[in-house]
């Protein structure tokens, strides 16, 4: 991969009081690119992706965002957020708004997109996510898998050049990862950039571009998922990958 | 006398009917209107305040509004009435005036950290989705975050809308000729006590049972779209 880079980190840290989660992060992520962020749990991944949109406030290094830095004070952080979808272990949609309205409220209340318009895109993307028929369902009236495709279908609803998934599959029933990975497989092949947190192995070895082992706060290994599951050098990947394959 | 004739004495004689009618619609009068000012201030500052209690901002708006809360709430409600009437309009005779702002800013006070709570039971998962799409913090709070707590706080704010309507039977503090006042002054007329509370007391609850229906049918309305 060669295309331009997204997003530049450089030397990220974060730390929760005395707790130093984020010890000195520095990789880049370039158009097109899936990476999968595999770690242990509590090892800092969600704290590593929400420092990407500025969910959590970085401590200490530097985010360029298409080459502008946007951890410096007077960076737009609710502009670069537009540009930067989110998708989350828990859904999080809005339970008071229809599935359209879930779609549509942001581009339309950022006027990026008149209310007709915004309905077209709407319905779009629920048939991009095979759920055409449920754009005036409730959120509580679908499954958890089908939750997951909506709140992935908000996120593009913005047009956004890159996408963080923080555990996508997570929180729902085995028998309903599998639609959501297909749904993010087919992002991913339509060009998407992504990165995602992951404890799905199939998905990173497959869909993904790139894998990143976090561990102690910082990168221990970055290779092609070919490499990255057979020949990893890193002694505490390998102890990792034997607990999880 | 027998019933009817105490009736009559009580309500029809000199149109007496008319002190409860007119009682009436000044005790809705300064329901409506200081639920209004209430939920207006009260939400302005929930909003102070909790988005001081989730960010760490606001700290001086939010440490006026604890001043505001703890005097409020802290103080009896008829002095403040009396207060706001006696000594704030002291060189004027107000007692409407003086009613909408002590019930409005008294119940601001309760509104405030009813609809508090309502916005911190969020999961906070709603500000970050919000945030995320690039909504800025003022449209995630009007778009997602306030809907949501207000349909959750709705029995509670319901339920002191309705303690307000009792409680402004109290302006018979200050003379102003709302419901109770109109039985009081019935009775200085007949010399009887009981027709006239009684009739009051059956209207606070034919209002009170009414609006409890309303209030209920109004959160199923809400409800109906998360089952
Ligand atoms: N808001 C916070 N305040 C304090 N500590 C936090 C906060 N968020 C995360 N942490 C701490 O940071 C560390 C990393 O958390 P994080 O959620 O990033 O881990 P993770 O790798 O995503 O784990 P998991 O696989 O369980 O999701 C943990 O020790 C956690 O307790
Ligand atoms: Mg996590």
């Amino acid at each position: 991969m060669n295309g331009e880079v997204l997003l530049d980190i450089q030397g990220l840290e974060k730390h929760f009081g005395d707790n130093r989660v984020l010890r000195g992060i520095t990789t880049q992520i370039r158009k097109g690119e899936v990476v999968a962020i595999i770690g242990p749990s509590g090892c800092g991944k969600s704290t590593f992706l929400r420092s990407l949109n500025l969910l959590e406030e970085p401590t200490g290094g530097k985010i360029f965002f298409e080459g502008a830095e946007i951890t410096g004070p007077d960076a737009d952080v609710n502009k670069i957020r537009r540009k930067i979808g989110m998708v989350f272990q828990q859904f999080n949609l809005f339970p008071h708004l229809t599935i359209r309205r879930n779609i549509t409220l942001a581009p339309v209340k950022l006027g990026l997109l008149g209310r007709e318009e915004a309905n077209r895109r709407a319905d779009e993307l629920l048939a991009r996510v095979g759920l055409p028929d449920k754009a005036n369902a409730y959120p509580s009236q679908l499954s958890g898998g089908q939750k997951q495709r909506i709140a992935i279908a908000r996120a593009m609803a913005m047009n956004p050049d890159v996408m963080l998934f923080d555990e996508p599959t997570s929180a729902l029933d085995p028998e309903m990862v599998g639609e959501v990975l297909e749904i993010m497989r087919e992002l991913a092949e339509s060009g998407m950039t992504m990165v995602v947190v992951t404890h799905e192995m199939g998905f990173a070895r497959e869909v993904a571009s790139r894998a990143v082992f976090i561990d102690e706060g910082v990168i221990k290994e970055d290779n092609a998922p070919e490499k990255f599951f057979t020949s990893a050098q890193n002694p505490r990947l390998r102890d990792f990958l034997s607990k999880v394959l | 006398m027998t019933f009817q004739e105490r009736f009559s004495l009580n309500f029809i004689e000199k149109g007496r009917y008319k002190y409860l009618l007119s009682g009436i619609n000044n005790t809705l009068l300064i329901t409506i209107i200081a639920a209004a000012i209430g939920i207006a201030l009260g939400f302005l500052i929930a909003i102070i305040r909790s988005t001081h209690d989730t960010t760490g901002r606001l700290k001086i708006l939010d440490f006026l509004c604890k001043i505001y809360l703890t005097v409020i709430r802290g103080t009896p409600t008829t002095v403040q009435l009396l207060i706001v009437y006696f000594v704030i309009f002291s060189s004027v005779s107000r007692p409407m005036l003086s009613a909408f702002i002590a019930f409005g800013l008294n119940s601001a006070a309760y509104v405030a950290e009813i609809v508090r709570s309502g916005i911190m039971s969020i999961d906070p998962g709603q500000m970050e989705a919000g945030r995320s799409l690039g909504l800025t913090y003022p449209q995630t709070m009007v778009f997602v975050i306030i809907p949501q707590a207000f349909k959750n706080v709705l029995p509670a704010l319901a339920n002191e809308f309705i303690v307000l309507l009792k409680e402004t039977s109290i302006c018979i503090a200050i003379s102003l000729r709302d419901l109770t006042y109109g039985t009081q002054l019935i009775s200085s007329q007949t010399y009887d006590y009981m027709f006239p509370l009684l009739a009051g007391a059956l209207i606070y609850l034919v209002i009170v049972v009414f609006l409890t229906w309303l209030f209920g049918k109004l959160e199923r309305s809400m409800r109906k779209n998360e089952r």
